[in-house]
C-alpha cells in the first residue's frame, strides 16, 4: 500500500472539509428558511431580479393562487396597469353582471413593455393557465427603441433565463433555495443608495393588494392643456413620439402572446389603455391615434384575440390621474369597473365564464 | 482583464502550469508572452507604448554600462524620457485641451478624441522602476542587462504591472533567471495570499466603498458630521484593504511562478509614529522615494550644508520626499497638500525625537505605543481627505466634520413614531443613526488586521488544523458569492495611477 505525502493529505482533508462544509452550511440555511419562524420575521422573498416590482407581483401572484386555488385572469402591462386596474372592482363588477366571482390578478409592472411582456406572459401562462390573459397597451410601447436599455437588463437575469429554459446555476439556485430567496431582498445591503430605496421597496409591498394593485395617491396638474414643443417638459415626449410609427418587432412581441391562446384554453384580450387626450399631441394628433388602433385592431383579431380600444372606458375625470398615462386612487376604479362591464359582455359573445377549470400550478 | 476576474483565474492557471512544464530556458520567453498577452486584454497600444519603453531604457542601460564619459548625459537622457513619456500620457490633462485649440485657432481641426492619448495601465509604477534601473547602473551598483527579452519581461511582467509593487531590476531580474523551487509549503503560502487578497478586496474593500455615499466626497454639506467622519474611516479602510488586497494577490500568483514580490503593506494601521508608517505603507514606493529622493537630497544638502545640526537638514528631506510622493500620485493641488502634510507630520516627529534619547517604539510604554498608535491613524485618516477630493470640497469637509453643530443626536423620537405606526420614512437616514453597515464591515477588517499582527505572519491561516482552513474557504466563498448579488465590484483604487 503507498502511503499519502503529508502535505497532500493536508490539502486534501482542507479541501474535503471546504466542500462539506459548504454543503453543511447551504442545507442548514435551507433548512432554517423553511421555517415559519423565517416566514415570520423576513416574509419577503426575492429572485434577484433588476426590477423589484416585478419581484412584488411574482410572489404575491404565487401567494394568491395558493389561497384562492388558481386564477382565472391575469392582467398584464406596464405602471399604467399596476396603479389603474384594481382586479377586486373589476371581478365585482363582473360579479354583478355575471353573478361569477372571478379570480384576477394585476402583473403589471413598472417600466415593462411589450417585449419583457412577450416573456412574463409565455411563463405565467405555462404556470398558472389562466382563462383569459388581458395585455393593456397603449400608443409609446409600440416605439421602436422604447424601454430597451431595460428591456435588456431585465431580460438577461439569470433566473429569468432559467424560467425561459436557458439553464445556468445561478438562476437553478434561486428558483430552489428558500435560503436565497429571503437573502435577495436585501441583496444590495451594501449599496449607498440601500438606506434610501428599501423603505420604498418594503412600502410598496405593504400597500399592494392581494390581488396585485397598488394605489397611487397623486392628483395630476396641468394635464388639460395641450401640450407644447417649446415647453422644455413636454420637449422630450415630442421628439420621442413625432413621426409614430408602429415598430414590426414590437409587434412581433405583441403575436407572441397572442399565440399563447394556442397553447392551453387561455383567451386573450388586448387593452388599450385610455391615456388622457392631450397625449396624442405628443404623436401628431388623433387621426394618428385611429390610424394605430386600425391596425392594432386588425392584427390582434387576425391572430385570434380580441381588441378593445380606449374609449370603450374612457369616461375618466382629469382628478383620476396622476398624469397624462396613469390613473389614481379616484380613476382606477372608475376604469377597472368598466373592464368588469366589459368583460362581461365578452364572456356573453363568447359564451364563456372565464373561470378557470383547473387548478393553476403553484410551485 | 480584471485580476478578480474568472478569466484572469483562467489565464494564470494556463500560465502557471505551462511555465512549470517547460524547460527552465523558455520560461522567460513564456513569461514574457503571458505578459502581452495579458496586456494585450487591455489594449494593444498599451503593448506597444511599453515595449517602446523598455527598448529605449535597455539600450540607455548598456550605454550608461559602458560609457566612461557622458554618463550623467546618459542619466538624464534616461530620466528626462521616462519622465516625459510619463508627463506626456498621464498627466496630458494640463496640455492636450490648451493643444487643441491653439490647433484649431491654427484652423486645424483636429475632431473628438485625437488628441486623446492613452495612459497605460500602471505606467507611473512602470517610471520610477526605470529610473532606479538606470541610476543603479549609474551608481555602479548594478550592472545592465544584457538580454533583452529579460529586461522587457521587467517591465512587463503581468502580476506586477497593474499596480506594482516597484521592484528594483538588481532584485528581481536574478528571480527571473533562478526562480525559487515550488514546494507544498509555497504553494500553500501563495493559495493563502491570494485568499487573503480576495478577501480584502471583494469583501472588505469594495464593500465598504459601495456602502458610502458617492456624493459624499461631492456634498459633503448634505450629510451630519457623524456621517462624514464615519464614512471618512470606511474610506481610510477601503483604500488600505483595496490595495493591499491587490498586492497580495499579485504576490500570491508571482508567487506560484517563484517569483517572489516585495510585500507593499505590513499592517500601516498599527504604526506608531510616521516613519514607521511608511515602512509599513505601500513599502516598495516608500524606500523608492527614501533611496532616489530622500537620501540624494540629504547628501546634496550635506555638501552645501556640512553642519548636520542645521535645521535645514530636518526639514528639507521629507518634505521635498513627501511633495515628490504627493505628485507621483497626480499633478493636483490636492496630491501636493497630501504629500505635504505627511512631510509635515514626519517633521514634527523629527524635531519630537531631538529632545531625549532616541529609542524604538517597541520599546515604549504600551500606553505609548496604544495612544501614538491612534493618533498616526487619526491624522493619516485625515490626511486621505485631500487625497480624495479637490482642497475646497475637503476643506468643507473637514470643516463640517469638526463642527459641532454638525453633529446630530439620533432622533429616537422619529423611531417611535415609526414603529407605533404614526408616520413613515423615505430613507433610513432620517432615523440619524451611524451607519452600522460600516462596523459590520470594519468588524472582520480589523479582526483580520489584528490577527496578523498578533501573529507576525500574513498567512497565519496556515496554522490552522485542515477542517478550521475548510471552514473559512467556505465562508469566503459564500460570502464572495452572497455580495455579488449585490453588484458592488469597482476598480482597484491605484489602478488609477
Amino acid at each position: 500500500m503507498t502511503r499519502v505525502p503529508l502535505q497532500k493529505k493536508s490539502a486534501l482533508t482542507v479541501i474535503l472539509s471546504f466542500i462539506s462544509f459548504l454543503v453543511i452550511i447551504a442545507a442548514s440555511s435551507e433548512l432554517v428558511a423553511r421555517t415559519p419562524w423565517v416566514e415570520k420575521i423576513s416574509p419577503y422573498r426575492s429572485v434577484g431580479n433588476y426590477d423589484y416590482q416585478f419581484e412584488i407581483k411574482w410572489f404575491r401572484l404565487q401567494d394568491y393562487v395558493k389561497q384562492n386555488g388558481g386564477v382565472d385572469v391575469i392582467i398584464l402591462g406596464s405602471s399604467m396597469v399596476n396603479t389603474g386596474i384594481d382586479p377586486d372592482v373589476m371581478a365585482e363588477a363582473f360579479f354583478e353582471q355575471t353573478g361569477v366571482k372571478l379570480r384576477i390578478f394585476n402583473f403589471g409592472v413598472e417600466g415593462l413593455t411589450v417585449a419583457p411582456n412577450s416573456v412574463i406572459a409565455g411563463i405565467l401562462v405555462e404556470r398558472y393557465q389562466p382563462a383569459l390573459l388581458i395585455y393593456v397597451t397603449e400608443m409609446r410601447e409600440f416605439v421602436a427603441g422604447s424601454g430597451l436599455d431595460y428591456e435588456t437588463r431585465f431580460l438577461a437575469d439569470p433566473w429569468l433565463r432559467y424560467e425561459r429554459g436557458d439553464f445556468n446555476l445561478s438562476g437553478w439556485a434561486v428558483d430552489h433555495s428558500a435560503a436565497l430567496q429571503h437573502y435577495l431582498p436585501y441583496q444590495n445591503w451594501m449599496r449607498a443608495d440601500f438606506l434610501e430605496t428599501q423603505p420604498n421597496y418594503l412600502q410598496r409591498m405593504r400597500v399592494t393588494t392581494a390581488s396585485g394593485y397598488e394605489l397611487d395617491s397623486k392628483i395630476g396638474q396641468n394635464i388639460d392643456a395641450t401640450p407644447d414643443p417649446n415647453n422644455p417638459d413636454d420637449a422630450e415626449n415630442f421628439a420621442a413620439y413625432q413621426n409614430f410609427q408602429i415598430d414590426s418587432s414590437r409587434l412581433n412581441n405583441l403575436q407572441s402572446i397572442l399565440d399563447l391562446r394556442q397553447t392551453g384554453e387561455t383567451t386573450l384580450l388586448v387593452v388599450e389603455m385610455p391615456v388622457h387626450p392631450t397625449f396624442y399631441a405628443f404623436v401628431g394628433g388623433e387621426a394618428v391615434h385611429q390610424q394605430f388602433q386600425q391596425t392594432l385592431t386588425a392584427f390582434v383579431e387576425a391572430n385570434g384575440g380580441s381588441f378593445l380600444p380606449a374609449e370603450t372606458c374612457n369616461n375618466i375625470p382629469p382628478e383620476g390621474r396622476s398624469n397624462r398615462w396613469h390613473l389614481n386612487y379616484l380613476g382606477a376604479p372608475i376604469f377597472s369597473k368598466c373592464l368588469g362591464q366589459q368583460l362581461s359582455i365578452l364572456a356573453d359573445q363568447q359564451n364563456t365564464d372565464f373561470v378557470h377549470v383547473n387548478m393553476g400550478s403553484s410551485k | 482583464m480584471s485580476i478578480t476576474s474568472l478569466a484572469f483565474v483562467v489565464f494564470c492557471v494556463v500560465a502557471i502550469l505551462v511555465y512549470r512544464f517547460l524547460p527552465s530556458s523558455y520560461r522567460t520567453g513564456w513569461l514574457f508572452a503571458a505578459s502581452i498577452g495579458f496586456l494585450l486584454t487591455w489594449a494593444w497600444n498599451l503593448a506597444a507604448i511599453l515595449l517602446v519603453v523598455a527598448t529605449v531604457n535597455f539600450t540607455l542601460g548598456r550605454w550608461l554600462g559602458v560609457a566612461t564619459n557622458r554618463r550623467r548625459f546618459f542619466l538624464w537622457t534616461g530620466i528626462g524620457f521616462n519622465v516625459l513619456v510619463l508627463v506626456a500620457l498621464k498627466y496630458n490633462g494640463f496640455y492636450v485641451s490648451a493643444l487643441t485649440s491653439l490647433l484649431e485657432r491654427m484652423g486645424v481641426q483636429t475632431g473628438d478624441g485625437v488628441l486623446k492619448l492613452l495612459l497605460p495601465v500602471g505606467l507611473s509604477f512602470i517610471t520610477v522602476q526605470m529610473i532606479s534601473y538606470l541610476v543603479d547602473i549609474h551608481n555602479k551598483i548594478l550592472k545592465p542587462e544584457p538580454r533583452w527579452l529579460d529586461f522587457a519581461l521587467y517591465v512587463v511582467y503581468f502580476p506586477k504591472l497593474l499596480s506594482g509593487p516597484v521592484e528594483r531590476a538588481r532584485t528581481i531580474l536574478p528571480k527571473f533567471k533562478q526562480p525559487s523551487p515550488l514546494d507544498a509549503a509555497a504553494v500553500e503560502k501563495n493559495a493563502w495570499l491570494i485568499v487573503v487578497g480576495l478577501v480584502r478586496k471583494l469583501i472588505l474593500a469594495d464593500t465598504l466603498l459601495s456602502i458610502i455615499p458617492a456624493d459624499i466626497f461631492l456634498h459633503p454639506e448634505l450629510y451630519v458630521g457623524q456621517d462624514l467622519a464615519l464614512y471618512l474611516l470606511a474610506y481610510t479602510f477601503v483604500i488600505y484593504n483595496d490595495f493591499a488586497g491587490y498586492t497580495s494577490i499579485v504576490r500570491g500568483v508571482s508567487g506560484f511562478f517563484g517569483i517572489e514580490l516585495t510585500n507593499n503593506f505590513k499592517l500601516p494601521y498599527f504604526s506608531r509614529s510616521f516613519t514607521e508608517f511608511w515602512d509599513r505603507w505601500h513599502v516598495s514606493l516608500s524606500h523608492w522615494l527614501r533611496d532616489y529622493i530622500f537620501f540624494p537630497v540629504s547628501r546634496a544638502l550635506a555638501k552645501k550644508i556640512p553642519n548636520r545640526e542645521n535645521i535645514v537638514h530636518l526639514l528639507v528631506p521629507p518634505i521635498v520626499t513627501m511633495l515628490v510622493s504627493g505628485m507621483w500620485h497626480g499633478l493636483g493641488w490636492n496630491f501636493l497638500v497630501w504629500g505635504g502634510l505627511h512631510g509635515l507630520y514626519l517633521i514634527f516627529e523629527r524635531l519630537t525625537m531631538l529632545r531625549g534619547p532616541r529609542r524604538l517604539p517597541d520599546e515604549w510604554p504600551k500606553w505609548r505605543q496604544v495612544f501614538s498608535a491612534l493618533v498616526v491613524f487619526g491624522l493619516a485618516a485625515l490626511a486621505w481627505i485631500p487625497f480624495r477630493m479637490d482642497l475646497v470640497t475637503g476643506w468643507h469637509f473637514l470643516a463640517r466634520m469638526l463642527s459641532p453643530h454638525a453633529w446630530t443626536l439620533p432622533h429616537l423620537w422619529l423611531v417611535q413614531a415609526v414603529s407605533t405606526g404614526i408616520r413613515g420614512v423615505t430613507s433610513w437616514r432620517e432615523f440619524a443613526f451611524p451607519d452600522m453597515r460600516v462596523l459590520l464591515v470594519l468588524i472582520p477588517a480589523l479582526l483580520l488586521d489584528w490577527k496578523q499582527y498578533r501573529r507576525k505572519s500574513e498567512t497565519f491561516f496556515m496554522d490552522w488544523p485542515a477542517w478550521a482552513k475548510g471552514l473559512f474557504l467556505a465562508l469566503v466563498v459564500l460570502a464572495i458569492r452572497l455580495l455579488s448579488f449585490g453588484e458592488t465590484s469597482a476598480p482597484f483604487v491605484y489602478q488609477g495611477f
